[in-house]
C-alpha cells in the first residue's frame, strides 16, 4: 500500500491568518479539505487533480468555473401539472368553493348545474394542486442534489445551497413548484456573482413576493413582512436597525408584486412619498433601499460571515468577521474575491479548520456519494426521505430563517438517522421500498373504501363500514356542496397519475473494486484506506481497531485478496460503521 | 403524595426506579451512577430537587392571538378595534362578565372549570421584537433585547443538577433542537419519532457499533459535540422506543394529542426527565390572513390535545406531578388588519395548569384604550416573571440563579411555599 500523506492540518497558530499559504504547504490532504468544504468531497482522482494544480490554481479552478464544461447536467424534466387555470391560486379551500360559489367555476373547473356535490370537482382541483406541485418538488430536489453530484462547479451549487437557506422560502407555503425552481436558477446563476444585485433579484423573486405577503404591502397598508426579514435575516442581523426603519423600508417596497412568474410593480399601490431610513431621507423605493442597506458596513460582515460559517468552520471571531466584512465591500460585493481570500488563506487550513465543520444533511448525502463513487442519486432510499430524517427538507427550510445548521445538525435522533441512512444506502432494502410519492397517507384508507363499492358517506364515516348495516350507511350519505376529505383522496390520484415516476436503482457501489484499486492486501489495509478516503478527522484506534477486528471476522480471512470474490457486504457494513461514526459527520 | 413510597431515606421509590435500581432498564441511562452512589447522595436537600415535579412547555409558535383566544367581550373597545374578526358574545364560552373563552378553547375551559387553569395577561416585555424568530429567541434564551448562549430550560437543568450527572434531564420533543433547551450541562434528548428513533444494525454489526461511542481525543469543539451527543444516542434510543411501544394511548383513536402523546409515554414509563418543551408543529397561529378558519382550527387541537394530556396523566397516576406552560413568541396587533387578519404584537395571554395550579385570572388586563407601541397591547407582566414562578414555585430551582436577576412570582401554585 502507497505511502499516503495522512491527515495534515495545518498549525493553530494559522488560525485568523488571511495570508495565504506557501506553495510547499500545499498537498493532497489539503486539497481534500479544499474540496470537502468548497464542494461535497470527491474522489481520489479529483483530489489528486486539484493537488497537482498547486493552491492557486486548485482555488482558482473553484472560484471561476464558468468556463469549465459541464456536461453530465440534465435540464429539469416538468411532468406537465400546471397550466395557466391554476394562476392565482387561491389561498385556502374556502376561498376556492367560495369563488366558485360565487363566479360559478374556479381554477378553471366549472360547478355542476345539477346533482349531488356540485362544488365537488372545484374541490378536487384544490387538492390536485397541492398535492401535484408537493410531489414536483421532490422531484425538483432530487434533480437538484444530482446536480449537486454530477456537477463540475461543485462551489456553485455549494453556494446555491447556501443561497436557498438564507434566502429562504418553503413550497409548502408558495405552492408552486415552478417558483422554487426558478429560485435555483437563481441561486445558481448568482452563487458567486454580486451580492446586492442577488438581493434585489431575491426581492423580486416572485416566490420570495408570495413567501412574505408582497401582495398585502401597498401604500396606506404597508405589511412589513418582508422588509423587516430583509433586513434581519438577509443583509444586516438584528440590533442594527430601529422599528421606524422597518415601517419605511415597507413603504418602499409597496406595489411591489407578481403576476405568474413575472415581476411587476403596480405604480398605484407604491407609496412615493419620502421615507427616512437608516437616517437617509427620500422618495424611495425597493433598489433604493437595498443600496442603502448594502452601504451600511455591518452588511458587509452580517454576509461574509455568513459565507464563511457555511464553507470553513462555525465559530468566526470578532475580528476576522470584520477582515472579511471589509474583502466584500472593497470588492463592491462580488463574492468571488472573498471566495478566494478565505480558500488560500492560511486560516483555511489551520487545525481550527479542520473538523470546525459539521455537515449538513443534503451536503452529507451528497458528499456520502462522493465517497461511495457512485454517480447518481439513488433512487433507493428516496432522496427527500433521507434528507427530511436527517433535519433538512431541501426546498422547504423550516422558516424564513432557514436551517440552523452548526451543532443544530446534530442531536441524537439526527445522529441516528445519518446511520441509517448510510445502511439504506450501502444496504438499500429493494423488496421492501414503498415509492411514497404514489402512497396517499392516510387518505388511501378512504380510496380503498371508495374501490369496495361504499358511497361517499360510508367511506368517509370514522368507524369501518364493514361493520355497519346498509340502513346505518344509506344514512350517512348525505347532501352536501362538497366533501374536503374526499378530495384529498382524489387529488392524489389525479396528481400521480400525471407525475414522472423518480427512478429506483439504488447506489451503484463497487466497494470490492475500491479497496483492491486502493492496493489494499490485509483488512487493516482495507480500513485504513476506506478510513483516509472517508473521513475528514482521524477515528480513535480503538475504532479502527474494531472496525479492522469486525472485517477480519466477517471475512474468515485477515486477506482481502483472499476474500475478494464475497467481501462486498462485509465491506459495506464496514462502511456503514465508518458513516456512523462521530467523526464521519465532521470536516 | 400518596402515590409515591418512601423508605425514609429521602429517596421514594419511584425515584428509585427512575435512578435505575428497580430492574426496569433506565440503568442503560449514562450518567448515572450505581445504586450506591444514589443512595449515598440522597440527603432530604437532594430529595427536594429530585423531587417528581415535571414541567412540560406547550409553545404555540406562530404568535397566537390572546383577544380572540380569551376574549374580552365586556369592553366595547374590544368590538370597535375588531369590527369583522371580534368574535360575538353569543359564540363565547362566557368566564365571567368580562371575558369569555374561544369556542375551541372547549378542552382548556373545562379544566378551568376544575380550578386548574391559571390565565396570565398581558405577557411580554419592554422593547419587544415582531419578528418570530428574534422574539422566539428571547423567549428562549429568557433574555430580551440581549442574548444567551443557553436556553432558560437548559439552565434551569443546570440548577436543579449542577454536575448534569441526571440523564435525560430535558426532552425536546421537535424535529430540530429548540434553543429553549440547549444547557451547558444536559444533552436534550430531540426526538420527533419515537418508531424512526433507533439505529438500524444487521446483527453482526451490533457489537461494533457499541464500540463506536468510545470516546476519541475531540479536534474541536464540533468534533467534542458530536462525540457526546454519539454516547447519548446510544443509550437513549432504547429507552424511548421501549416507552413508546408500551404505551396504551398510542393506539387510542380518541386521543388526539398533537406532539404531547410522547410526553405522556415518557411520563409513563417513569422517565427521569423534569423538564418537556413540545413546540408546536405545523402551526397555523401566525393569522395575517383570514385568519378565523385558521385559529379556530389550531385552538381547537391544541386545547383538545391539553385536555387528553391531562385525561392521561390522570389515568397514569402522575397528575399531581405535571403542569404544562402554554405560550406564543408574541400576542397580535389590537385592530384587524385589511386582509381580515391581524399582525404580530405584543403582550400575550399564557396558561399555566394542573392540579397544583391555584386557577384564575392573574395580572393586569391591559388596556384596549390606551394601546402601546403602535396599536400593541401594553405588557403588565414579565415573562421571566412566569418563568420565576415555574422555575421556583414549581421545580424548587433557584429562580435568581437561571434567570439573573430577580423577578417577582406570581402566588399561583397551590403549594408553592413548600417546593420554594
Amino acid at each position: 500500500m502507497p505511502n499516503r500523506i495522512k491527515w495534515s492540518p495545518g498549525p493553530a497558530a494559522w488560525t485568523d491568518d488571511l495570508t495565504p499559504i506557501a506553495s510547499a504547504d500545499w498537498n493532497y490532504d489539503r486539497a481534500a479539505h479544499l474540496l470537502s468544504h468548497a464542494g461535497f468531497g470527491g474522489t481520489p482522482s479529483a483530489i489528486q487533480k486539484l493537488a497537482e494544480m498547486g493552491v492557486e490554481r486548485a482555488v482558482q479552478s473553484l472560484v471561476h468555473y464558468e468556463s469549465i464544461p459541464n456536461p453530465k447536467l440534465q435540464p429539469f424534466v416538468e411532468s406537465g401539472l400546471w397550466d395557466p387555470t391554476l394562476n392565482g391560486f387561491p389561498e385556502s379551500r374556502p376561498e376556492a368553493t367560495d369563488r366558485a360559489i360565487k363566479a360559478g367555476a374556479s381554477m378553471g373547473i366549472d360547478v355542476k348545474p345539477g346533482g349531488n356535490r356540485p362544488i365537488q370537482p372545484v374541490s378536487d382541483r384544490f387538492f390536485y394542486w397541492l398535492r401535484a406541485t408537493m410531489l414536483e418538488t421532490r422531484r425538483l430536489g432530487y434533480w437538484w442534489a444530482n446536480r449537486m453530484l454530477q456537477t463540475t462547479h461543485p462551489l456553485e451549487q455549494k453556494m446555491a445551497l447556501l443561497w436557498h437557506g438564507h434566502f429562504a422560502t418553503h413550497e409548502n407555503k408558495v405552492r408552486d413548484y415552478r417558483k422554487m425552481m426558478q429560485q435555483i436558477d437563481l441561486f445558481e446563476s448568482y452563487a458567486t456573482g454580486n451580492l446586492r444585485e442577488l438581493t434585489i433579484e431575491v426581492a423580486q423573486n416572485p416566490a420570495m413576493l408570495y413567501f412574505l405577503d408582497a401582495q398585502y404591502n401597498v401604500k396606506g397598508a404597508p405589511n412589513e413582512n418582508f422588509a423587516r426579514e430583509v433586513m434581519e435575516l438577509f443583509t444586516m442581523g438584528v440590533g442594527n436597525y430601529g422599528e421606524k426603519d422597518v415601517r419605511e423600508c415597507a413603504r418602499a417596497f409597496t406595489g411591489w408584486y407578481f403576476d405568474n412568474l413575472a415581476f411587476k410593480i403596480d405604480p398605484a399601490k407604491h407609496d412615493d412619498g419620502p421615507k427616512t431610513f437608516l437616517g437617509r431621507t427620500g422618495p424611495f423605493d425597493g433598489a433604493q433601499v437595498l443600496q442603502i442597506i448594502f452601504e451600511q458596513r455591518v452588511t458587509s460582515e452580517f454576509l461574509a460571515a455568513k459565507i464563511y460559517r457555511f464553507l470553513v468552520r462555525d465559530e468566526l471571531s470578532a475580528d476576522l468577521k470584520a477582515r472579511l466584512g471589509a474583502i466584500l465591500r472593497v470588492n463592491n460585493f462580488e463574492i468571488k474575491p472573498l471566495l478566494t481570500a478565505m480558500l488560500i488563506s492560511k486560516d483555511f487550513y489551520s487545525a481550527a479548520s479542520y473538523g470546525g465543520h459539521i455537515k449538513g444533511p443534503v451536503e452529507h448525502f451528497v458528499s456520502m456519494m462522493n465517497h461511495l463513487g457512485a454517480e447518481e442519486i439513488p433512487g433507493v432510499p428516496d432522496f427527500n426521505q433521507s434528507t427530511i430524517a436527517m433535519g433538512q427538507n431541501l426546498l422547504n427550510p423550516p422558516s424564513v430563517a432557514g436551517w440552523a445548521g452548526g451543532k443544530a445538525w446534530i442531536t441524537p435522533g439526527l445522529l441516528i438517522a445519518r446511520g441509517n441512512v448510510a445502511r439504506d444506502v450501502l444496504a438499500p432494502d429493494m423488496t421492501g421500498f414503498r415509492d411514497w410519492n404514489f402512497a396517499a397517507g392516510s387518505d388511501g384508507v378512504l380510496g380503498s373504501r371508495l374501490r369496495d363499492g361504499y358511497d361517499v358517506g360510508a367511506a368517509t364515516a370514522v368507524g369501518d363500514p364493514r361493520n355497519m348495516s346498509t340502513f346505518d350507511m344509506v344514512a350517512l350519505e348525505r347532501d352536501e356542496q362538497f366533501n374536503t376529505r374526499i378530495s384529498g383522496y382524489i387529488g392524489w390520484q389525479q396528481a400521480a397519475r400525471k407525475l414522472i415516476p423518480t427512478p429506483r436503482r439504488p447506489a451503484q457501489i463497487d466497494l470490492t473494486r475500491m479497496v483492491l484499486e486502493g492496493e489494499a492486501k490485509t483488512t487493516a489495509e482495507a480500513v485504513d484506506y476506506l478510513l483516509w478516503r472517508m473521513l475528514r478527522v482521524p477515528t480513535s484506534t480503538a475504532t479502527r481497531d474494531t472496525l479492522v477486528d469486525f472485517l477480519t471476522k466477517e471475512l474468515g480471512t485477515d486477506s482481502v485478496v483472499r476474500a475478494r470474490s464475497y467481501m462486498e457486504d462485509a465491506l459495506r457494513m464496514t462502511v456503514h460503521l465508518i458513516m456512523s461514526t462521530a467523526e464521519y459527520q465532521i470536516a | 403524595m400518596a402515590s409515591r413510597l418512601s423508605d425514609g431515606s429521602g429517596v421514594s421509590r419511584r425515584d428509585l426506579i427512575r435512578l435505575g435500581a428497580g430492574g426496569v432498564g433506565f440503568g442503560l441511562m449514562g450518567g448515572l451512577g450505581p445504586v450506591p452512589y444514589v443512595l449515598a447522595q440522597a440527603s432530604r436537600a437532594t430529595a427536594a430537587s429530585t423531587s417528581g415535579k415535571i414541567l412540560v412547555v406547550f409553545e404555540w409558535f406562530g404568535g397566537n392571538d390572546g383577544l380572540n383566544t380569551v376574549v374580552p367581550y365586556g369592553d366595547p373597545m374590544y368590538y370597535r378595534h375588531r369590527p369583522t374578526i371580534g368574535i360575538k358574545e353569543r359564540e363565547l364560552l362566557k368566564i365571567d362578565a368580562q371575558f369569555g373563552w374561544h369556542k375551541s378553547m372547549r378542552g382548556i375551559k373545562q379544566l378551568h372549570d376544575e380550578g386548574k387553569v391559571a390565565i396570565v395577561q398581558g405577557v411580554g416585555y419592554d422593547q419587544p421584537s415582531f419578528s418570530h424568530f428574534t422574539s422566539v429567541s428571547y423567549w428562549h434564551t429568557a433574555a430580551p433585547n440581549s442574548g444567551n448562549e443557553y436556553g432558560w430550560m437548559g439552565r434551569t437543568a443546570t440548577a436543579l443538577d449542577p454536575s448534569g450527572a441526571r440523564a435525560n434531564m430535558i426532552v425536546n420533543i421537535t424535529d430540530s433542537q429548540t434553543l429553549a433547551v440547549k444547557g451547558a450541562n444536559h444533552v436534550p434528548l430531540v426526538f420527533i419519532d419515537p418508531t424512526r428513533f433507533q439505529r438500524g444494525v444487521f446483527a453482526q454489526e451490533k457489537a461494533a457499533l457499541d464500540s463506536l461511542s468510545a470516546p476519541n481525543v475531540p479536534v474541536g469543539d464540533a468534533h467534542r459535540y458530536v462525540m457526546e451527543v454519539t454516547r447519548s444516542a446510544a443509550q437513549a434510543s432504547d429507552v424511548v422506543r421501549a416507552a413508546w411501544n408500551k404505551y396504551p394511548g398510542r393506539n387510542n383513536p380518541d386521543l388526539r394529542l398533537l406532539d404531547l402523546d410522547k410526553v405522556a409515554a415518557l411520563i409513563e414509563a417513569d422517565f427521569p426527565t423534569r423538564l418537556y418543551y413540545v413546540p408546536l408543529r405545523g402551526s397555523l397561529f401566525d393569522t395575517h390572513v383570514n385568519q378565523a378558519s385558521p385559529h379556530d382550527r389550531q385552538l381547537e387541537y391544541c386545547a383538545d390535545a391539553v385536555a387528553g394530556f391531562f385525561q392521561e396523566m390522570k389515568r397514569i397516576g402522575r397528575a399531581d406531578d405535571v403542569v404544562m406552560y402554554i405560550h406564543s413568541e408574541f400576542g397580535r396587533r389590537v385592530p384587524e388588519n385589511t386582509s381580515l387578519g391581524t399582525d404580530h404584537g405584543t403582550a400575550q395571554v399564557n396558561f399555566v395548569i394542573g392540579n397544583g395550579v391555584k386557577g384564575g385570572l392573574y395580572g393586569t388586563t391591559p388596556s384596549l384604550s390606551n394601546l402601546v407601541l403602535g396599536d400593541n397591547l401594553e405588557t403588565t407582566t414579565d415573562f421571566r416573571q412566569v418563568y420565576a414562578t415555574l422555575i421556583e414555585g414549581w421545580l424548587g430551582a433557584n429562580a435568581e440563579q437561571v434567570l439573573g436577576q430577580k423577578f417577582e412570582r406570581l402566588n399561583l401554585f397551590r403549594e408553592q411555599e413548600s417546593h420554594a
